[in-house]
């Protein structure tokens, strides 16, 4: 029976999101893949990240993708099991759940960027 | 020709759970299935049940799964069909078989008066004034207007299946018929009725109702408009 009475708000604020983070992380996406992963000149090891993480722009596109990343994947993650029908206890367990990972790994990712050292020298060579 | 039909029966009075039954007899590559089922009913097995009235498409009442594909039995011809395979006959998914392939169909109605499918205008009219409406407004409602509700939509829906308090395609088109009609003034209640967690957000835009829909209206199009229209409103 559908229940047409509703006390949680409006639904299209997370439609509207997961559409605008799901156009941005296209964009982030693409960049990351041909830098990450069809460039190999552009190295994994630790120097050539932390030659990559000297730049304040590329830590900024980083922390966009950790925050859009946790942000339109959990909201996924909760819109499909709201495809199901779910007591208020499950409801209350998975959101409980999703929102503490969420916040867990997004502090997480932001932190380890975050720590990253600047060593660049004024000549633009690491200094280790 | 040949024909060989597998229809899912279930007697509510004999039987625990549904199961297939066959039949074979010489059809026309002309006949609907709607001409089938009645030939087997009149002429193998008059315990068969099915719902029908106009035959041609236009009550809606026999909509049904015709090998897997929710459509009107009535509309679908067997030239349309492989009739060198045996065809399956099972009733429309998601709603509860009161016998063979008839349904009750009372929770598909409920989701549909809840949109308030009526024209709501408290405004009184004046004396020697109709309430008009322009040809432009016509034209963006005709295609939404052409619903038999048949219920082909809302049972091919996954969502749906997952889960069936979910309103439904044919309910969220009735919502379009009035929300976007200029003569009704109940737009905003409309859109908060459909603004509910088994509401509209639960379209995820799979195109299932588009296929399985005989009127073939754009079903998905016209929930997009209203999940725009809701953006629009609360952002
Ligand atoms: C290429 C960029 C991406 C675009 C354009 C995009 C777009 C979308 C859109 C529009 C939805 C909503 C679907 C619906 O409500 O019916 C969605 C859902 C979802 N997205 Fe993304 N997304 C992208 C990348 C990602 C990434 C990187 C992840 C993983 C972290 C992800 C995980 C999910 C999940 C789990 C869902 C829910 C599944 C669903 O509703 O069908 N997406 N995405
Ligand atoms: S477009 Fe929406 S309503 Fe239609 S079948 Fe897909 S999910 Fe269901
Ligand atoms: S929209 Fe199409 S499939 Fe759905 S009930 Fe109406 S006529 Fe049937
Ligand atoms: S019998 Fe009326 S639509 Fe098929």
């Amino acid at each position: 029976m559908y229940k047409h009475r509703n006390s949680q708000g409006s639904g299209s604020f997370s439609w509207v999101f997961q559409r605008i983070t799901g156009l941005i992380l296209v964009v982030i996406m693409i960049g990351h893949y041909i830098l990450m992963h069809y460039t190999p000149e552009s190295g994994h090891t630790y120097d050539a990240v932390l030659a990559r993480m000297q730049s304040n722009w590329y830590r900024v596109l980083d922390l966009t993708f950790i925050v859009l990343g946790m942000y339109h994947g959990l909201n996924g993650v909760w819109g499909i099991f709201r495809d199901y029908k779910l007591k208020s206890w499950q409801t209350i367990t998975i959101i409980s759940i999703l929102i503490i990972l969420g916040l867990a790994f997004t502090l997480w990712g932001i932190k380890t960027i975050l720590d990253i050292p600047y060593v660049q020298t004024s000549s633009g060579l690491l200094v280790k | 020709m040949q024909v060989t039909f597998k229809i899912l029966r279930f007697n509510p009075e004999t039987d625990n759970e549904p199961h297939f039954e066959e039949y074979r007899f010489e059809g026309h590559e002309n006949m609907t299935v709607l001409d089938c089922l009645h030939k087997i009913k009149w002429e193998h097995d008059g315990s068969l049940a099915f719902r029908r009235s106009c035959a041609h498409g236009v009550c809606g009442s026999d909509g049904m799964r015709i090998n897997g594909r929710n459509h009107l039995a009535c509309s679908t011809l067997l030239k349309d069909l492989n009739t060198k395979k045996t065809i399956v006959i099972e009733p429309l998914p998601a709603l509860p078989i009161v016998k063979d392939l008839i349904l009750d169909m009372t929770d598909f109605y409920e989701k549909y008066k809840a949109v308030k499918p009526y024209l709501i205008n408290n405004t009184p009219v004046t004396e020697d004034s109709e309430r008009l409406q322009s040809n432009e407004n016509a034209e963006k409602l005709f295609e939404s207007a052409k619903c038999i509700l048949c219920a082909c939509c809302t049972t091919s829906c996954p969502s749906t299946w997952s889960n069936n308090n979910y309103i439904g395609p044919a309910a969220l088109l009735k919502a379009y018929r009035f929300v976007f009609d200029t003569r009704d003034e109940a737009a905003d209640e409309r859109l908060d009725i459909i603004d509910t967690p088994d509401g509209i957000w639960r379209c995820h835009t799979i195109f299932n109702c588009i296929e399985s829909c005989p009127k073939e209206i754009n079903i998905t199009w016209h929930i997009s408009q209203l999940k725009k229209e809701l953006s629009n409103r609360e952002l």
